[in-house]
């Protein structure tokens, strides 16, 4: 893109003159600001102590960078975690790596077994359609056809909303999403499943099948399936959270609002208030492999699941739950993870996929096509908002209120409180308001999203606060700053805010070289920021400590962003022994302890405590067996550095005894060395993020090039800060796709016009600039090295970032996503309108 | 961690004795579907599940709602799930907000 040292030395634009300094960036050039890093630190770091960061491949023309990030770095990683720890902080070779580059690791599709039936599910070709009758016959008749299924064939529940409010689930909904009964409400819904010898018996009889629709009005839009005339998708669809109860149905599944403060005062104090109306798509979470499994049930009724999810004890759960089997008799194994981004964790195929196998008394696998993916499974909800802020002079936040309403797809459950519940999260606000609409509507149904419901709110509220900075002439790193959440700031949903890193954020934003550097002609600059809550909750883990001395890592945790290495690396650390030793396994259900999903940035800070408690406690085992071997009391003997010590002096005089000694004398001292512990982790550290990007627009084509986005994030201690990075790097390209290119598109009839990645456009690496990940680490003492989540708020900032960045560009507010080159050529040709 | 293990200074863990009660809030939403609408309450309690029990107590079966149906805030500090195990100080602020649940 040539955007290097020559980017940097462009002329400003015409206009900066005339602005306040962020929006002239009439700033310091990158060499004095590097000067200035570097003399702010007090790290002591020899020279070349930097060398493993992950630079930017564009190094050469981003000089500045090795010193920047080193600096911050020093204050970070080297500082806090390598200095303190001897394997924590550090980035050893990825035990999944040589699997997954050799083609050795199974995924879902991968497993297999003699006597496997194809399964094909035949899904709706129509959006919203009435199933009148299925005629099953010919195609069961059909030689090779050993079971044909329909939703008549799983149980059906009991119609009640239990559980967790935000997803709250209703069985009665579950099971029609896995297959229809009545209705059919999204075009790929299913409709039966087959299982047959192969693949073409299997296509063969699904053409035999005869399904008779009635064809319904159907809706897509948000705001369409809101009208009081909107085609309805469940007659009896009453909107919760309304006093008085409505009496008429409609699509509103759900009505939330939280508030703090007093609105109306808010908005009097404020000298500048702003207020604008926002739309974005449904987005798939785009992961490369597709969905599939593969079950057995044998004679006995014991079934056994091999699938690819986030969370194999949920697979469990769900499946036995739908078929009316106990849990027990369920086993789920996780295959290896070709991405999930939280859209596996529900299920689609293996209740079917089982149900078949009961039936013949065969496995049977069933793989969706990228097709299906996309028509069948969850992208999360496109949203039409309007978000107002007030704000003084001087930038502080008077008041903000918004109205989020998000596509729940065809059956309730958008993640619309979390929305609301992130959208001013950031922020200290004495008055605000989120209001939240969860509506259904024909498309499928929602599933999450990395950072659920927050990154959709957050491109709305950053947008304004944009528009609010710009209007009080305010650079807008200073309004956040100025009004950023900290500990102690009292959040919308109620409590104070335990736990600050916001404003760490910022810092390391504003400090940035790039962020004062001049632009050239239709480029521009934008920053936005984000918020998401980290999750803990259950989780167990085992260790095993082997004759020879090494250690096995069994945890429930299925392994989506490295969490292999961070066990081995927190368990080394806790043991004492080299990271080397510790092998880290994904078990199955049967051989570790319930675990909750991975999903919700809770792995490294709920499993790895799990994995230290476990650790400890073998710990305390093995110097048990020391002092069988020294034959002193346990009190006396003591770990240190991998070794059994003693006490003191007056103990005996006795050699450190290392781990691998201990090992060897397991028969003799009590048998084999294992432990196993299981948490309910709490006192998660929630995630802030800001970011800023440069872009620049062709004013022919209406083309978005990225140029730079640098990524900036309280990640608490980065336990493989290579991971953290490439967290951070991920949750920011998805958002780029976000905010350009991706969405569903649907033809007149309701039917996805893009269910493929040729015209569903997730960014691809020659679209991309390195994106430049600051470590920002404020440790939390809930966990014991201070880790928190960081999968997830890394999306929150990027589609606001852009735009903003678009609009200092092009002087044209994009109000929603995706800022195409069609819209971005639209806005053009209109004049350019004050925000 | 290399360092010691066991800590030989570590205090044994004691239950907190309140000198003064839990604040206690519910979101509206649960007040609404739950307590006639009351929102805030002041327990004495030493552990969450006291606050639980003494909730149960004045609206019987809210307790498995609020197990259930809830994440809870202590001191401002987010746990998943309400557990019987958790601690409260003197004064602590208990807020059961509606479950968070990640992606």
């Amino acid at each position: 893109m040539g955007h290097g040292v020559e980017w940097l030395e462009s002329p400003r634009r015409d206009e900066e003159a005339e602005l306040p300094e962020y929006w002239a960036f009439a700033g310091r050039t990158a060499t004095g600001n590097r000067q200035g890093s570097a003399e702010g630190s007090q790290s002591g770091i020899p020279a070349g102590a930097d060398k493993d960061l992950n630079l930017s491949p564009r190094g050469a023309t981003l000089a500045y960078d090795s010193e920047l990030l080193s600096a911050i770095r020093r204050d970070a990683v080297n500082d806090v975690s390598t200095t303190r720890y001897k394997w924590v902080g550090t980035r050893p070779i990825r035990p999944d790596g040589v699997p997954k580059v050799t083609g050795r690791a199974m995924y879902g599709a991968d497993q297999t077994f003699p006597g496997a039936l194809y399964g094909k599910v035949i899904r709706s070709p129509h959006a919203h359609a009435r199933i009148r009758s299925i005629d099953t016959s010919k195609a069961a008749a059909l030689p090779g056809v050993k079971a044909v299924i329909t939703g008549a064939d799983f149980p059906d529940h009991k119609f009640e909303y239990i559980g967790p409010e935000r997803v709250a689930v209703n069985f009665w909904h579950v099971t029609r999403n896995v297959m229809a009964k009545e209705k059919t409400l999204y075009e790929g819904h299913a409709v039966a499943a087959i299982a047959a010898t192969s693949k073409e018996i299997a296509e063969e009889a699904a053409d035999l099948l005869k399904i008779d629709y009635e064809v319904l009005p159907h809706v897509i839009d948000v705001d369409d399936a809101m009208k009081d005339n909107a085609p309805l998708l469940f007659d009896d669809m009453i909107t919760r959270g309304v006093e008085p109860t409505p009496t008429k149905p409609s699509n509103i599944s759900k009505r939330l609002e939280f508030a703090i403060g007093d609105l109306d005062k808010g908005f009097a104090e404020a000298d500048v208030i702003v207020e604008k109306e926002f739309k974005t798509a449904a987005v798939h979470q785009g992961y490369i492999e597709p969905h599939a499994t593969i079950a057995r049930v044998d004679a006995d009724g014991q079934a056994e699941v091999w699938a690819s999810s986030q969370g194999h004890f949920v697979v469990r759960a769900l499946t036995a739950k739908l078929l009316n089997l106990p849990i027990g008799d369920v086993r789920v194994t996780p295959a290896e993870i070709g991405g999930g981004f939280g859209g596996k964790t529900v299920v689609y195929l293996e209740p079917v996929a089982t149900l078949l196998a009961k039936k013949t008394g065969r496995p049977v696998k069933i793989v969706m096509s990228r097709d299906e993916v996309f028509k069948a499974s969850g992208p999360t909800s496109g949203a039409s908002m309007w978000v107002k802020i007030g704000v003084k002079k001087d930038g502080t936040i008077t008041a903000a209120d918004g109205v989020f309403k998000y596509q729940a797809g065809a059956f309730p459950g958008s993640p619309v409180m979390n929305g609301c519940l992130c959208a001013f999260a950031p922020y200290e606000v004495a008055n605000a308001r989120a209001v939240g609409y969860d509506v259904v509507c024909n498309r499928p149904k929602s599933a999450a999203y990395r950072a659920p419901g927050s990154p959709i709110s957050a491109f709305a509220v950053e947008s304004v606060l944009d528009i609010c900075a710009k209007k009080i002439g305010m650079d807008p790193i200073e309004l956040r700053l100025k009004n950023a959440a900290k500990a102690g700031t009292t959040m919308i949903y109620g409590p104070k805010l335990a736990h600050g890193g916001y404003i760490e954020t910022l810092e390391a934003l504003k400090s940035h070289p790039a962020w004062k550097a001049p632009l050239g002609p239709n480029q521009g600059r934008g920053v936005a920021s984000g918020y998401w809550f980290n999750g803990g909750g259950e989780s167990s883990a085992t260790v095993q400590v082997n004759a020879d001395g090494t250690i096995l890592v069994a945890t429930g945790s299925v392994d989506v962003g490295g969490s292999r290495a961070s066990m081995a690396i927190m368990a080394a650390e806790t043991f004492g022994v080299d990271y080397q030793n510790v092998r880290a396994i994904v078990a199955d259900t049967a051989s570790v302890g319930y675990t909750h999903v991975t999903g919700g940035s809770r792995v490294t800070f709920a499993t790895g405590t799990a994995v230290v408690n476990a650790a400890r406690k073998a710990i305390d085992d093995l110097r048990a067996r020391a002092a069988m071997i020294w034959d002193v009391p346990v009190d006396g003997v003591i770990w240190e550095e991998g070794c059994a010590k003693p006490a003191s002096s007056n103990v005996g005089d006795f050699k450190p005894m290392p781990l691998k000694e201990i090992a060897a004398k397991a028969a003799q001292t009590g048998g084999p060395i294992t432990a196993a512990a299981s948490v309910n982790a709490g006192g998660q550290a929630p995630g802030f993020a800001s970011q800023f990007c440069d872009v620049e627009v062709d004013p022919e084509t209406g083309k978005v090039t990225i140029l730079r986005f640098v990524a900036a994030q309280d990640v608490g201690t980065a336990i493989h800060p290579s991971y953290v990075e490439g967290q951070i790097q991920g949750g920011v390209v998805q958002g780029i796709g976000w905010a350009l290119n991706e969405e569903y598109i649907y033809d007149k009839n309701g039917r996805l016009d893009n269910a493929g990645f040729l015209d569903y456009r997730c960014p691809v690496a020659s679209d991309l600039p390195m994106i430049e990940a600051l470590l920002v680490e404020v440790p939390n003492p809930a966990h014991p090295f201070g880790a928190k989540g960081v999968g997830e708020v890394n999306i929150c900032p990027p589609m606001a970032a852009i735009a903003n960045a678009i609009d200092h560009a092009i002087g044209r507010r994009l109000t929603e996503l995706p800022m195409s080159p069609p819209r971005i050529r639209a806005a053009l040709d209109l004049p350019e309108a004050a925000d | 961690m290399s360092d010691r293990w066991p800590k030989p200074e570590t205090p044994p863990v004691m239950p907190a004795v309140p000198a003064a009660p839990a604040h206690v809030t519910l979101s509206s939403g649960f007040s609404r579907r739950y307590t006639g609408g009351r929102r805030e309450f002041d327990i004495v309690a030493t552990s969450l599940r006291g606050v639980i029990r003494a909730l149960d107590a004045m609206y019987p079966g809210l307790g498995e709602h609020l197990e259930e149906e809830t994440t809870v805030a202590i001191d401002g500090a987010i746990h998943d799930a309400p557990g019987y195990f958790q601690q409260l100080q003197p004064g602590s602020e208990v807020f059961f907000i509606p479950k968070l649940e990640g992606g």
